[in-house]
């Protein structure tokens, strides 16, 4: 970090940041100088990518295949009525774009892949994962273990969302968990429900969406405690948190202390996300 | 032995494993496994994690903790 000036507008737009002493001119500068990709820009997606945008992230990367659906419109509050049909990499970008002209947009419309994810992943800083397969998931997760990148992670259903941060800094001594460690495979495929046939809550996604993007600014700014070794479960109905404890498993197959899982083209991401055979 | 299964987000359960024992073994009943506990609460292992003391156990593990936490996976991002 060589210039810590922000110009006259970034001083007002900015000014609710700067005047505090966690953040400042010099965190206002990291933020506006960090990186990070957001997979999915769907419900999860969409608030992520607005607080980050708004905060001044000054590079988002948008990983997304899909298009814009009506059905959507209830909770993905990036896109708009104008958007359907479209892509959703590209209603994302004009909608940060509308934003905040600080941010630069990254749109990549594609499935993430095993031999893609080293290419897309290797130029941010941190990934938020706002998925919604496991074969993603889980291919995020290796990826990030072996490439020590860390990985915002967040999951919803019908009123319940899940939410957990990996650093993945891993010294040799108090190493974190990665999601492997909480949960080695992935369920087989059809064995557990997603939104589309049980529904959500419109205003979920919103707000796991916003704990990540809280977790992806502090890592940015080197302030605060990660949600690490912590699975937050957040229940809308009760309208209640609890910290769910998670320790790094030895016999984790990725981070454990002698993993099967060297490289992503080990596993076949399909089904349960297992080691492949061969 | 009683086992308090704590499923996150919904219920908890508490368990007597002599209900649970499970044909198969010398004397007719096996010692229960996680999956037992998990079926006795109307789970399948397929949609959850069974952690003790914060770290995920085999399925087909003879439960051996009175205190097991129940966590559901979660694929939906909400596409």
């Amino acid at each position: 970090m060589t210039d810590l000036r922000l110009d006259a507008t970034q001083l007002d737009r900015y000014s609710r940041h700067v005047i505090m002493d966690e953040v400042g001119p010099e965190g206002q500068k990291r933020l506006l100088e960090g990186s990070v990709l957001v997979v999915g820009a769907g419900g999860l997606g969409s608030p992520a990518i607005q607080y980050l945008a708004a905060a001044g992230v000054g590079r988002i990367g948008i990983v997304d295949d899909d298009v814009v659906e009506r059905s959507n419109l209830q909770r993905q509050i990036v896109h708009g009525d104008g958007d359907v049909g479209r892509p959703k990499v590209d209603s994302a970008a004009d909608y940060v774009a509308a934003l905040n002209p600080d941010v630069d947009v990254e749109t990549n419309e594609l499935r993430l892949t095993a031999d893609n994810v080293g290419n897309l992943v290797a130029d941010y800083d941190v990934v938020l994962d706002a998925s919604d397969n496991f074969a993603t998931r889980y291919l995020l997760n290796d990826h990030c273990v072996l490439t020590e990148t860390p990985l915002s992670h967040g999951a919803i259903y019908r009123f319940e969302g899940q939410v957990t941060t990996f650093t993945n800094e891993r010294t040799g001594e108090d190493d974190p968990p990665c999601y492997r460690c909480i949960f080695p495979e992935a369920p087989e495929p059809g064995t557990v429900p997603d939104c589309a046939t049980t529904g959500v809550l419109g205003v979920l996604p919103g707000t796991v969406g916003c704990i990540q993007a809280t977790e992806v600014v502090k890592y940015l700014l080197g302030k605060g405690d990660p949600l690490e070794g912590r699975l937050l479960m957040y229940d809308a109905m009760d309208m209640s948190f609890e910290e769910v404890p998670v320790r790094p498993n030895p016999d984790c197959p990725v981070c454990g202390d002698d993993p099967e899982i060297e490289s992503v083209s080990d596993v076949a991401y399909e089904g349960t996300c297992e080691i492949s055979a061969d | 032995m009683r086992v308090t299964v704590d499923v996150k987000g919904e219920t908890t359960h508490e368990i007597d494993l002599e209900e649970l024992g499970t044909a198969g073994g010398s004397d007719g009943r096996a010692e229960p496994t996680y999956a037992d506990l998990l079926g006795a609460v109307d789970l399948s292992p397929h949609e959850v994690s069974v952690l003790v003391d914060g770290r995920p156990v085999p399925e087909d593990q003879p439960v051996d903790s009175d205190e097991v936490t129940v966590l559901r996976l979660i694929k939906g991002g909400s596409a």
